[in-house]
């Protein structure tokens, strides 16, 4: 399968649309989008820390330090409230893009 | 918006534990990924690898990490302080240098401004300042007190002004149970608080009804000093009331001043401010207050609003020629002084400052040296700052290597030359202080302390530590910032030394020969201070200088009038000449060379018609010429035989000898003074003295007269001399003998006459000292500078010095090699020194005595003395240019 390169400022939005559904790990993060996605979307490893400490400091998801499946202490990432608002609004505008440009692709 | 401060709060103050959570992260993730390849069949090792590279730069990462978390600045900042530190501490020569020519340039800036801003430039501290004015009476050009009566005709018929007001200074006694203390007491009229528009610390302040003593009930009152209250009454609120006796009268205080009001003197803090209704109260009818010759008040006075400067000048010039003459009567018309004087306006927003009248062209020629001791400063700073960064290109190519940034390493020596700045800033500010302490006691009179507000005046200090820290940061970042601009590759392969030392940065060549010339300048200026003063303490003054020792004394306030004062003056004499250690003693009522002027009369001179020529008066007791050391070139001295009841007789100096009864013999003669208080109808000259230097010694001895003492018993000052090889000896006797004939009279410090004679050209000893002091300074900055680049070209070129020995140059040739560059510096800059100092002499000309101020002589002594120094600094260099062995040096290639 193709693998397609993740369009910028995407990331964002799949970091938090995987962590609606629970708190997780970076790894998993990465694992679970690899996942969905069925293979195509391959996360850049060495953006994916650098965006979520930002989406930390913006105050969309909050860490805590946990121990892991296999018994290890990593660091657990949450969605707070704020976050799932953004999601929503990003999820919103995400759909309208993608709507506008199928039309434009269509009637060309 | 708060959890974003706390995390970069958190970043900041706990790095360490952010950091090891943000590798641990990482380290997480990056074995989930080696354990999910492991499982799905790869080796380990294979796995690892290919994490590593799908990851990409782990370290890349963190560093992405860390800039997302915003604190990178102030951490990189830090860094950049930890590690000028470091810098700084390795290399303590370079520091400990550049810290002192900081603190040198700030501190002497600082404290030479401060002095100049306290003594001419500070505002009394009274609302609205620039309304004052002062009204001051003289001949032409000079500016004195006016009389009581010219004050009072003056204020009836001014117009320009809301009030006038008068103060005088006054030391007195202030007298109590304890014992008698002398004070800085003042005059000033009920209308002067008023006027300056003060208000009290506690209390009321003088005012109208103060003139006239008999409306207050308790006597006259007095207010004192905030400074005064806390010292002497303990800060005691119930001071109000008190009584005290002063100079034998009777005042009450009412009230005292605000701390910040010294006065309208600058350098004289009154303690006590008494009503001049308190000097009728002591001198009765023969108080100043009546008088119209006695020219006391220092007048004062505010504008009315909206009248300008220039209207109240036009008012008074109007109204002066009126209120001279009303206030000039008969009497007193004959008094040369009174008569050709006039009235006239000054501002008077800065009060009266006879310092600043006296030292005022000394001290702004002072700022200009030290301005240009600044200057020196800064170029030392920039070129000590250059070369450094020169040697330490290399650091900086490697750094640059490593991926910082052209910014980031301009900001790291932006950051260092800041601390730099800082050190010095500190030091100069401390340095100040003391230089400013110095300043004064250099400005103030032996006998006379000085009262100044000495608090380094916070503009300057700014403005001069800006100028300096901008010098070390500017030159210490242009070089980063023009260095890295060349191939890293070709530094790092070829060594940085040789690259740079084509590069001729053109305006730094100047900045050695420019130091040069200043020096030059401020050498030469330094010598022909240091030498006027010497042809000054060389003067003959006609008295003895060793040995000789004053002692002021105000019986007045005795209850022994007449002949019972002249018995106990006598008793006093008598007791001194037979204490062990005192040769010889006398009385003299003029200092030589003291604070006070000379009275001046005129006479007639006899048999020659009715030309009137000038005196100046001295009254002295018995034996005076032989205590003081004036040769009596004719007749014989006073003695005590010259009683009252007897001729009257006097003594002539040579000068009035000369001018009344040229080529004749004066003894025998007589003179009549036209005094308008006659004392006498005339007295027979019994003797000629030399001319003796009693006003001051860069003039010639005015025409003297002496009258002896004993027959002038209603003579108010005077003094005691004393000869003697041991002054502690004379001080303990007349303290012993005051104690045993005038118990309560308080005992005045008492003055030698080497002291006396050193105030007496305290501006020229003052600037022969500083200028001494700052030209060496100058010297040793220029020499340090020289010395420094010296040795930087010697490291620098030590390849090429090898080199050319090998190739046969003698060691000898090396030296030359060294000292050509200093020559070069050195022809460079004193031909513009030479210019410089040509063009300043002008200026300089007039504080010298006796001197050109294009003496040759001093100039070429300047010369060689910068030669000289350019030398001696390059000697070390030279030597070691010399030492260079070509095989070590060659081996560096």
């Amino acid at each position: 399968m193709p693998r397609i390169e993740l369009p910028q400022g995407t990331l964002d939005l799949l970091i938090l649309r995987t962590l609606a559904l629970e708190p997780q790990h970076g790894w998993a993060i990465s694992e679970r989008i690899q996942q969905i996605s069925s293979d195509v979307l391959r996360v850049q490893q060495g953006s994916l820390y650098p965006a979520l400490h930002r989406l930390e400091r913006r105050g969309w998801i909050k860490a805590r330090w946990g121990t892991s499946e296999n018994n290890r202490r990593a660091k657990y990432y949450e969605l707070t409230k704020t976050g799932r608002r953004q999601l929503e609004a990003e999820k919103d505008a995400w759909d309208k893009l993608t709507a506008a440009v199928a039309q434009v692709l269509g009637t060309a | 918006m708060f959890k974003d401060l706390w995390l970069r709060l958190r970043s900041l103050f706990r790095r360490k534990t952010v950091e090891t959570e943000l590798d641990e992260e990482l380290q997480f993730h990056l074995e989930r990924q080696v354990e999910k390849y492991v499982q799905s069949g790869m080796s380990r090792e294979e796995a690892q690898r290919r994490v590593h590279v799908e990851f990409g730069g782990v370290e890349l990462a963190k560093e992405e990490c860390r800039d997302v978390r915003g604190v990178n600045f102030i951490e990189s900042v830090l860094q950049d302080l930890r590690y000028g530190l470091r810098m700084l501490r390795k290399s303590p020569g370079f520091t400990a240098i550049a810290v002192l020519t900081l603190a040198l340039g700030i501190g002497s800036n600082t404290a030479v401004f401060s002095l100049i801003h306290a003594l001419l430039l500070r505002s009394l501290d009274v609302p609205a300042p620039r309304e004052l004015v002062r009204i001051t009476f003289g001949p032409p050009g000079t500016d004195g007190p006016l009389s009581s009566p010219m004050f009072d005709r003056l204020r009836e018929r001014q117009s320009a002004f809301t009030d006038l007001l008068a103060w005088t200074n006054a030391p007195m006694v202030l007298t109590e149970k304890e014992g008698a203390r002398p004070i800085t007491a003042a005059y000033a009229t009920g209308s002067a608080f008023p006027t300056l528009r003060l208000k009290p610390r506690l209390g009321r302040l003088l005012d109208w009804r103060d003139d006239e003593p008999n409306n207050i009930p308790h006597g006259v009152a007095a207010v004192i000093s905030e400074a005064f209250w806390l010292e002497h009454f303990g800060g005691d609120t119930g001071v109000l009331g008190r009584s005290i006796t002063v100079d034998g009268g009777m005042a009450t205080i009412v009230g005292i001043m605000p701390r910040s009001f010294n006065g309208i003197t600058v350098d004289y803090a009154p303690q006590v401010v008494l009503p001049f209704a308190f000097d009728v109260v002591l001198h009765g009818r023969s108080s100043c207050r009546f008088r119209a010759d006695c020219t006391w008040f220092n007048t004062m006075a505010r504008l009315k609003p909206g009248v300008g400067f220039e209207q109240a000048k036009a008012n008074l010039a109007t109204i002066a020629g009126d209120v001279l003459k009303k206030s000039l009567t008969e009497g007193y018309q004959r008094i040369d002084y009174l008569r050709n004087g006039t009235l006239s306006l000054s501002p008077g927003r800065t009060g009266n400052s006879p310092l600043g009248k006296v030292y005022g062209r000394e001290l702004w020629t002072l700022q200009v040296l030290v301005g240009l001791l600044m200057i020196i400063c800064c170029a030392n700073l920039a070129s000590l700052q250059l070369s450094r960064t020169l040697n330490r290109q290399h650091e900086l190519v490697v750094r640059s290597a490593l991926g910082a940034g052209r910014p980031r390493l301009v900001r790291q020596l932006v950051v260092e030359s800041t601390l730099l700045s800082l050190a010095g800033a500190a030091a100069g500010v401390v340095l100040s202080q003391w230089m400013s302490e110095l300043l004064v006691r250099y400005v103030e009179q032996s006998d006379f302390p000085v009262f100044l507000d000495l608090r380094p005046n916070a503009t300057v200090l700014t403005a001069v530590i800006v100028i300096a820290a901008l010098t070390v940061i500017l030159t210490g970042a242009l070089p980063a910032v023009s260095l890295t601009r060349f191939e890293t590759e070709e530094m790092l392969r070829s060594g940085a030394q040789r690259a740079v030392s084509r590069r001729k940065n053109r305006p730094t060549v100047w900045l050695l020969p420019g130091q040069v010339a200043l020096s030059l300048v401020l050498t030469s200026v330094a010598l022909l201070f240091a030498v006027s003063t010497g042809k000054l303490l060389r003067i003959d003054p006609g008295f003895r200088v060793k040995g000789i020792t004053f002692f002021g004394v105000d019986f007045e306030r005795r209850p022994e009038k007449g002949e019972a004062r002249l018995d106990l003056y006598r008793k006093m004499l008598d007791a001194l000449r037979q204490a062990p250690g005192v040769e010889a003693a006398s009385l003299v009522a003029v200092r030589p060379l003291g604070e006070g002027g000379m009275d001046e009369s005129e006479a007639p001179v006899e048999g020659n018609g009715p030309e009137n020529k000038h005196l100046f008066e001295n009254v002295v007791g018995p034996d005076y010429f032989v205590t003081a050391g004036t040769r009596v070139l004719a007749g014989r001295d006073f003695s005590e035989f010259d009683r009252f009841g007897a001729t009257p007789v006097c003594v002539l100096n040579q000068a009035a000898a000369n001018s009344f009864f040229p080529g004749q013999s004066a003894i025998g003669k007589h003179i009549r003074s036209t005094e308008p208080h006659p004392r006498r109808p005339g007295c027979e000259v019994v003797g000629v003295v030399t001319d003796a230097k009693y006003l001051s010694l860069r003039e010639p001895a005015p025409p003297t007269i002496y009258y002896p003492h004993d027959q002038l018993p209603e003579f108010k000052w005077g003094g005691f001399i004393t000869r003697s090889h041991d002054s502690p000896a004379a001080i303990s006797a007349f303290k012993y003998a005051l104690r045993r004939f005038a118990p309560d009279t308080p005992f005045l410090p008492p003055i030698t006459m080497q002291q006396q004679l050193e105030d007496s050209i305290g501006r020229e000893r003052l600037m022969a000292a500083l200028s001494l002091f700052f030209g060496g300074l100058a010297l040793l900055l220029t020499s340090i500078g020289l010395f420094g680049l010296e040795s930087q070209r010697v490291v620098q070129r030590t390849p090429e010095i090898g080199l050319r020995m090998a190739l046969g140059a003698q060691r000898n040739d090396m030296m030359w090699f060294v000292l050509r560059e200093a020559a070069l510096v050195l022809a460079r800059g004193l031909p513009m020194g030479l210019a410089l100092t040509f063009g300043a002499s002008r200026f300089v000309g007039s504080l010298l005595y006796e001197m050109s101020p294009l003496d040759p002589r001093i100039h070429c002594v300047a010369l060689v003395t910068l030669i000289g120094a350019g030398f001696l600094a390059s000697y070390l260099p030279a030597r070691r240019a010399m030492k260079v062995d070509p095989m070590v040096a060659l081996r560096y290639e």
